[in-house]
């Protein structure tokens, strides 16, 4: 929801853009952090409860925890932790608990347990902003710079994923074309809901099926007509979102990270996942591929195979709670191991015609077939392939 | 085939708002109000023609 309701554009973005527009340079970035705050309450609120609402408590802490990180301070690896632990504790806590105690009763269960909104997204925020400043790559800002970055409601739910670097000249800038900010603006907030609806909205009549009942009672055609029916879905509904996301965000006159760069007709592996998700890829590569291929324990130093899958796997894992998103990360870790191992052997790739487009086919029907993976628990994955390839 | 996918490409970024200028094959007709009076239209024609389905955004939940 959020985007597709009325109350997100007359409520929230449609005022704070017009007053952000129309105030002064110190006026601005407070403008974003209360239009911000009062997003995430009503939302939070109408989707976990008061709970949910309280999060924002948490969220105001990590903020004015950042004030203290300075260049190689401790307190930089103690806003590291707290951003992990919250999230561990939300997002996790069941998942592991579950998987400590296996098939038995679960003691440690959380029966309440509710995910604060955006605390994905929040966190990866959280987390950049701690690093960069202990390896002092980013200047402090203002606590209110540093809210509204934080809590600029066009991306703190689902991204595109920021950076403070990169947001803060941005907020600092005096907005200025009008016309061109929101023509933009509207018609990729217009395009975003157009392919919500009509694309990945209508598309859901197939891929509902994708349960165990349904895949038990349909023949193969329908079992790979529901495959590709959900890598359009996905596609349409995640881009849309970044598309509404980007385009509310340019009503203000920001500019913010683009996340997809039509990745279906990529040439392989690789350059599919620097065009899909783009600000997460990046995310990724800047905060756990370099980082843990700089590990180093004595002279042991990470293979670039276990880094890959490794990273991977922190991907799958971050999209959900459960083996079957591993398995998912495991899955695309291992095409892009194959991938190096490939490319290793012959060299660079053919530019004829024919090996280039059968390469983009072969790429898109790889990403296509790790959808069950991403859609379905593993019994379900496994009865789906068992009935897609015997029958 | 390229070309033409290349051409296809930049005309739909331009036309959803991805890009800031038309490309060159759409310099003058794209940047006409009309163009955007007639666009905007079919855009919400479709919103509103496949609204009410009220489904989450699928990235909502991570």
């Amino acid at each position: 929801m959020i985007f597709n309701t009325f109350v997100y554009y007359l409520l929230f973005l449609l005022p704070s853009a017009i007053l952000y527009r129309g105030s002064s340079a110190k006026l601005r970035p407070w403008i974003i952090a209360v239009f911000g705050s009062l997003f995430f309450l009503y939302f939070a609120y109408s989707m976990a409860g008061t709970a949910g609402a309280l999060c924002l408590g948490i969220f105001l802490l990590e903020s004015i925890t950042s004030r203290l990180y300075t260049p190689r301070s401790r307190w930089c690896i103690l806003g590291l932790l707290q951003g992990l632990v919250f999230l561990g504790i939300f997002k996790y806590w069941n998942f592991f608990a579950g998987l400590l105690f296996w098939r038995h009763a679960n003691p440690l269960r959380w029966q309440g347990a509710f995910l604060p909104l955006g605390i994905s997204f929040f966190t990866f925020e959280f987390y950049h902003y701690a690093w960069d400043r202990k390896y002092n790559r980013t200047e402090p800002g203002t606590l209110a710079e540093y809210l509204a970055f934080i809590l600029f409601f066009p991306t703190m739910v689902a991204g595109p994923i920021k950076r403070y670097q990169d947001f803060l000249p941005k907020l600092r800038a005096e907005p200025e074309n009008w016309t061109s900010d929101w023509l933009t603006g509207g018609t990729r907030i217009l395009t975003g809901l157009a392919k919500k609806f009509a694309i990945a909205d209508v598309l859901s009549a197939w891929t509902d099926h994708l349960n165990a009942r349904d895949i038990r009672l349909a023949g193969r055609g329908a079992l790979v007509l529901w495959l590709f029916a959900y890598s359009i879905k996905i596609y349409a509904d995640f881009s849309a979102y970044s598309d509404i996301a980007i385009g509310s965000a340019r009503l203000f006159g920001i500019r913010v990270p683009e996340n997809f760069d039509w990745p279906y007709g990529r040439r392989n592996i690789q350059r599919f996942w620097a065009c899909w998700h783009m600000s997460l890829t990046r995310w990724l590569t800047d905060y756990v591929f370099v980082p843990v291929a700089r590990l180093r324990v004595g002279s042991w130093k990470p293979h670039i195979y276990v880094v890959i899958v490794t990273t991977m796997l922190i991907s799958g894992l971050w999209h959900g709670a459960g083996l079957h998103y591993i398995a998912w990360g495991l899955y695309h870790g291992l095409l892009l191991v194959a991938h190096k191992i490939w490319r290793g052997w012959l060299g660079p790739a053919s530019q004829k015609p024919v090996p280039v487009f059968a390469s983009r086919v072969l790429t898109y029907l790889c990403v296509t077939a790790g959808y069950a993976l991403f859609t379905m628990d593993l019994h379900t994955v496994v009865l789906f392939y068992r009935r897609l390839l015997i029958g | 085939m390229l070309q033409f996918f290349e051409e296809f490409k930049a005309i739909f970024e331009y036309a959803s708002g991805v890009t800031d200028d038309p490309p060159p094959r759409g310099q003058s007709w794209m940047r006409s109000p009309l163009w955007w009076g007639i666009w905007w239209a079919i855009l919400i024609l479709l919103i509103v023609a496949f609204s009410g389905q009220s489904s989450k955004f699928i990235y909502i939940d991570f």
